[in-house]
């Protein structure tokens, strides 16, 4: 398998030695006013990325880890990492920022880039746009401005793609996070949609000119390899999409109905509210036709407690999520459709 | 009573009291040796006592020896302490205290101290030679006891008038005391020496102390003796034991003696009474011997009875010579009778004196009705003999209650002429008048009610995988005959109230019985069987269907108390369900209409009611009617309390909910042994059933989100069954279901087969049932036609056509049925596929939607609703007068529809269930 990957990532570098092999998708949040505009990546991340969670990552668990590198202009060049370890429950006094410090101390001393520029982590199906992180995304660039997140997908690697992506917080969003007010007020404010949240930064994968030497060799060599899956339609993966996309729209649905039952319980006492200015009113009115003073003003705020507003912050997330959901869908059936017509074609030619 | 003699000097005693024990235990273990000898707690419990007596005074006496140590040493301050303590361990002995008075050492070392108090209060020199401490609690002390000798005023004085009466204890006391340390105004080391030293003198002599109290209780206990003769032998001859021991051994005794002053006082009115009760004994033997020569009869009997030689004296009856007559018999019952119920009256002399009555009565000839009387009496204070409901009789008590209601019924229906009613009043009662019928009142079936529910109780406490129980259960034969005796009598005499309520006791005592020789009659045809057989059969009585049906007929025709009929009826039902009549059983059951308002009949009846919905149940199973069976069973199983519902046991788990006095009502509840269901038959025909049921449901509804669990509990013992991180072989029923559901899920029949029917689950299942290869020939054929129909559901999406031929080697099953399953698959549509008459194929239209389909509409219904929730937000910002939006909700709603038709199938079908 690993192979295959490394196929593919060195067609990818060997085309031309810095290829966009992300460019496409949305890119649309703009990434003008942000202060990193392209991410050049070093063909040993990558490869230590897959290798980590090769080594560790099964089914919905995930991996993490630290990027290390420097910031060229308004690209971040990305040349090293290294993952957080595993977490198991037996040491919970393990303190992680210890070790990431002693680990950058020790890169450091074998003069590697011991910058830190951001993380990475795996993801299961693509369902990664949760609060976690987010919040870790949004510390990171508040510490460090030009950092990113790397998403690996293994699951789209295996089939044949190298997955990698790199996100970072939109500005707004970043607003929207310092305030720490989720209200719908706030973000309705901020003018945050969830197409507004994360913004993709485009990825170069480069290699040294001796590597890519190396990998032209090797392809010479190499024996043709097995492309019998390709033409594989890997139904599994578009059901398992489904079932996350099914159980985000639940979600979904719960979440607004929350927000219905709140709107309603405003309005409700918005009327409450009202009434009891007008009778107060009439009642003054009253008082004042006989001589009597008025009624001393009351505070409104205590006697009808305004509700909690639901924080709209789990919900941008979820349709973030659906919104991650449906483009990878969306890809993959415009793949299988063309992998049908060619098998068709296949097809008729043999027969 | 041997833990008495551990050790001991008194080595003659010991060996010719274990020579009385060889003698004695037969007698009493003649009945029942190991359940039994635990219940004979009259013994017991006075063991407890004695003992106690003995700790509480033994505490007492160490306490005063250590004040007086104290006094000596003049330690104010240890004997507050010590004497506050004396006061709480006086006050645990309180009970006993009140029992035998107060102990005259106690009121000595009170007498004493308050002496030494004062003595040491009026030394004034002394006084400031002590130090604070002392000091203080001379003060606090000398009020206290001042206190505390107010209670006891009248007995100090009674000491202090005379205490040359214990001149002599004290004397001993000093002598003790110079024995135990020669210089005891030392220090502590000389007390701790003598403690010491005591403590080894002791042990023998609080053992033969003990002892002798023991036997001197049981002297006391013997007066008023029950009916253990036994024990009087014993102590006459401890007696002589005792006495022979005090005479040689006189350095022990002296000793003995001096370590328990009160035994020594309580010894000298222990052999006063004993001397006194040689005499009595003397006199009744003698009395005894003319009694015995006066009637010879009475003498018989008493040998019959005990084959012991009684050495109990009889009470005296009559005053010899008078004249005895019904006036005087009667007055005489009606005195025993007085004493009945109250207090100190001995119940078991009380029946040895009704039974010697009988015996005067008979001789005499003073007619059956007195008799007959004299024997109703007999029998209530057999019942009355334990006190408390939860214990049950004696076995001899057991034997002789239905010996005495057999010769009443004897009786009874020797004698035509007499009338027995509880209506009859004492005052209209004829017992002489022989021209006149007799009139006696008394009933004759409350007594057998309460012969039979003893007759329970001894079956609930009697361990029921002992021979005891078999031995127990032989009885039951009695038991019916009885019964029967009765429903012959009140036949003949009784009113319809009495008669429906014996009935109702011969059903309960028929209906859970197979009746195997109705069995083997419907087995064997009848123009089979030679005539000789089928006479033989007949002359064995009737089949109990018959019987039953006749006695319930009756019941709900006559009876006017609902609780009888509800009885009748679901006894009818188990009976029914038991002899595989499942159509009856279910007919009867639905008519009763019981499955309303059982919730409201007393816990007895639900129980009846929960044996009776199982019995059905598996009735259903036999039959094959798996759905049935699993209807019947789903309420006691998925409980998980099938044990408790049954009332065959009670659960760990609600031990802490429930307390004493509950456990002890519930406990009352169960049903003996013999009347079980099998709880393991029970789990397993519910399993099978859900295994039959739920596979193939499973296979049809694989996508589908909506999916309902038919049987929790399968599902739940499915789930164990996954957990397992290594499957070995099944063991249990359980895992064998289990196994055999995962087989069936493959559509494999076979395997699936050799875990249910195999050589253990016939052992602990299959042959259980009456017909057992009957229910297995059913068994396989079901999990043929269910795993048929599993493959269907499973692999028809494989399939784009299948030969019906195929199918029908694959399951063993011939093409008619095949044809017939799938046809009926095909017509509640949960397969999509045609026959192909002429090649006799089913051909699939595959009209199921494929997974990514089916997950394609699910996601469209939930988008649906979420568009729906989103619109009424918007409703909301909008306010809910647009027009506008309502057209097109509705124009949505119809979309909706339309989308759902897809999936209308997974809806129909799931309602066919």
């Amino acid at each position: 398998m690993a192979s295959r990957k490394e196929g593919t990532g060195s067609a990818a570098t060997s085309s031309s030695s810095t290829t966009g092999a992300a460019g496409k998708g949305k890119g649309k949040g703009g990434s003008g006013d942000s202060a990193v505009k392209q991410v050049q990546i070093d063909g040993l991340v990558v490869l230590k990325i897959i290798k980590h969670y090769q080594e560790e990552g099964q089914g919905t668990e995930v991996v993490q880890g630290v990027l290390l590198g420097l910031v060229v202009e308004d690209r971040l060049e990305i040349t090293n990492c290294f993952p957080f370890p595993q977490h198991t429950e037996d040491d919970a006094d393990f303190d992680e920022v210890q070790y990431q410090m002693e680990m950058m101390r020790s890169l450091r001393h074998v003069n590697i880039d011991h910058l830190h520029v951001g993380w990475y982590q795996s993801t299961y199906y693509g369902s990664f746009v949760t609060r976690a992180l987010l919040d870790s995304q949004f510390s990171y660039q508040h510490a460090i401005e030009e950092s990113v997140v790397l998403i690996y997908d293994p699951i789209k690697t295996a089939q044949g793609s190298l997955s990698l992506k790199a996100y970072r917080l939109t500005p707004k969003l970043m607003e929207v996070c310092k305030e720490k007010d989720f209200s719908p007020e706030a973000l309705k404010k901020g003018n945050i949609t969830f197409e507004h949240m994360f913004e993709e930064v485009p990825i170069v994968i480069k290699n040294s000119h001796l590597i890519n030497v190396l990998m032209w060799e090797l392809e010479k060599k190499a024996a043709v390899a097995d492309k019998h899956e390709l033409l594989s339609l890997a139904s599994s993966h578009l059901g398992k999409t489904l079932q996350l996309l099914m159980d985000r729209v639940d979600e979904m649905s719960q979440d607004i109905v929350k927000y219905n039952t709140y709107m309603r319980n405003t309005s409700k006492q918005q009327q409450q509210k009202h009434q009891y200015q007008q009778r107060r009113q009439q009642e003054n009115m009253q008082r004042q036709s006989r001589g009597e003073p008025p009624l001393p003003e009351e505070d409104l705020s205590k006697l009808f407690k305004p509700h909690q507003p639901p924080a709209r912050m789990d919900s941008l997330l979820i349709a973030g999520q659906i919104n991650t959901y449906c483009q990878n869908i969306k890809e993959f059936t415009a793949q299988n459709l063309g992998k049908l017509f060619m098998a068709q074609a296949l097809q008729e030619y043999n027969s | 009573m041997s833990r008495f003699f551990t050790t001991g000097s008194d080595s003659e005693s010991e060996s010719s009291l274990s020579g009385e024990e060889l003698v004695t235990k037969p007698v009493g273990g003649n009945y029942g040796k190991q359940p039994l000898l635990l219940s004979e707690d009259e013994e017991d419990t006075k063991r407890v006592v004695r003992s106690a007596k003995d700790k509480r005074f033994e505490e007492l006496t160490n306490l005063i020896r250590t004040i007086r140590n104290a006094m000596k040493i003049r330690d104010v301050t240890k004997c507050l302490e010590e004497f506050e303590l004396l006061g709480k361990a006086y006050g645990k002995a309180k009970s006993i205290v009140d029992k035998e008075g107060v102990p005259r050492f106690y009121i000595r070392i009170l007498a004493d101290l308050e002496d030494y108090l004062n003595e040491l209060w009026e030394d004034k020199e002394g006084k400031k030679k002590m130090n604070k401490n002392n000091a203080k609690a001379l003060s606090t002390l000398r009020q206290k006891i001042r206190k505390y000798n107010r209670d006891f005023e009248s007995h100090i004085t009674n000491y202090k008038q005379n205490p040359e009466q214990s001149a002599d204890e004290d004397a001993e006391k000093n002598e003790e005391d110079s024995e135990g340390s020669s210089d005891e105004d030392e220090d502590d080391e000389g007390v701790s020496a003598s403690t010491f030293l005591k403590k080894k003198s002791e042990a023998p002599s609080s053992e033969s102390r003990k002892f002798l109290k023991k036997m001197e209780d049981e002297d006391e206990d013997s007066e008023d003796s029950e009916d253990d003769e036994d024990w009087d032998t014993g102590s006459t001859s401890s007696d002589s034991d005792s006495e022979e021991e005090e005479g040689k051994q006189t350095v022990l005794a002296s000793r003995f003696l001096k370590k328990a002053p009160t035994t020594e006082e309580d010894k000298k009115a222990a052999e006063k009474k004993r001397e006194d009760k040689a005499k009595k004994k003397h006199d009744r033997k003698s009395k005894r011997l003319d009694e015995e020569e006066e009637d010879n009869e009475g003498g018989e009997w008493e040998r019959v009875r005990g084959g012991v030689p009684l050495v109990k004296e009889k009470p005296k009856m009559f005053a010899k010579g008078t004249e005895i007559t019904h006036a005087v018999v009667i007055k005489k019952l009606n005195e025993i009778l007085q004493a009945r119920g109250k207090k100190g009256t001995d119940r078991a002399a009380q029946i040895e004196l009704l039974q010697l009555l009988v015996q005067i009565a008979s001789e005499n000839n003073l007619g059956e009705g007195v008799i007959v009387k004299i024997k109703f009496n007999i029998i209530a204070s057999l019942y009355d003999y334990n006190p408390n409901l939860a214990t049950y009789m004696k076995p001899e008590m057991w034997q002789k209650c239905l010996d005495c209601i057999n010769e009443l019924m004897d009786i009874l229906f020797a004698n035509p002429n007499i009338f027995v009613g509880e209506n009859i009043l004492e005052e209209s009662e004829n017992l002489q008048n022989a021209d006149q019928p007799l009139r006696v009142r008394g009933c004759i079936l409350t007594l057998v009610e309460r012969m039979d529910e003893e007759f329970t109780k001894i079956m609930q406490n009697t361990d029921p995988h002992s021979q005891e129980y078999v031995e127990h259960l032989k009885d039951e034969a009695q038991v019916c005959t009885i019964i029967e005796r009765v429903q012959r009598y009140l036949e003949e005499k009784g009113t319809t109230d009495e008669i429906c309520r014996v009935y109702l006791r011969r059903i309960l005592h028929t209906y859970y019985k197979f009746d195997y020789k109705a069995h083997q009659r419907q087995l064997t045809p009848p123009e089979g069987s030679s005539k000789s057989e089928q006479d033989q059969a007949e002359n064995e009585g009737e089949d109990s269907a018959v019987l039953m049906e006749r006695l319930c007929k009756y019941i709900y025709a006559k009876d006017r108390t609902d609780r009888i009929r509800t009885c009748a009826i679901l006894c009818h039902i188990y009976h029914h369900a038991l002899h595989s009549r499942w159509y009856q059983a279910r007919d009867l059951m639905l008519m009763s209409h019981l499955q309303d308002n059982i919730q409201h009949a007393d816990p007895p009846v639900q129980i009846l009611y929960n044996r009776t919905m199982v019995q059905l149940g598996i009735c259903a199973f036999r039959q094959g009617l798996t759905k049935d069976a699993h209807n019947a069973l789903l309420d006691i199983q998925s409980s998980g309390r099938a044990k408790e519902l049954l009332g065959q046991g009670l659960l760990l788990r609600s031990l802490q909910e429930r307390n004493q006095e509950q456990e002890k009502v519930e406990r009352r509840r169960q049903v003996p042994f013999h009347l079980h269901i099998n709880l393991e038959l029970l789990e397993c025909v519910y399993l099978v059933s859900a295994m039959l049921l739920e596979i193939p449901y499973m296979a049809a509804h694989e996508s589908d989100a909506r999916r309902r669990m038919i049987s929790k509990q399968f599902h739940h013992q499915l789930r164990v069954g996954e957990r397992q991180p290594l499957l070995g072989p099944p063991e249990s029923m359980r895992e064998h279901v289990v196994a055999a559901s995962k087989a069936m899920k493959m559509g494999d029949w076979k395997t699936c087969h050799s875990f249910i029917i195999n050589e253990k689950m016939n052992g602990k299942v299959w042959d259980l049932f009456p017909e057992a290869d009957k229910v297995r020939s059913m068994l396989v054929r079901k999990i043929q036609e269910e795993s048929l129909r599993t493959y269907l559901f499973t692999y028809s999406s494989v399939y784009d056509s299948i030969s019906m031929e195929t199918l029908s080697d694959m399951f063993e099953l011939d093409l008619p049925t095949v044809h017939s399953i799938i046809s009926k698959m095909i017509i509640n549509e949960e397969l999509m596929a045609s026959l192909d008459q002429p090649t006799q194929t089913v051909v699939m239209h595959r009209t199921e939607p494929t997974a990514q389909q089916n997950l394609a509409l699910q996601l469209a219904e939930k988008l649906g609703s979420l568009v729906e929730n989103n619109e009424r937000v918007f409703d909301h910002k909008q306010g809910t007068y647009g027009g506008y939006f309502r057209d097109q909700k509705d124009g949505y709603r119809k979309n909706e529809g339309y989308m759902r038709r897809g999936g209308y199938r997974q809806q129909q079908s799931q309602t066919a269930y």
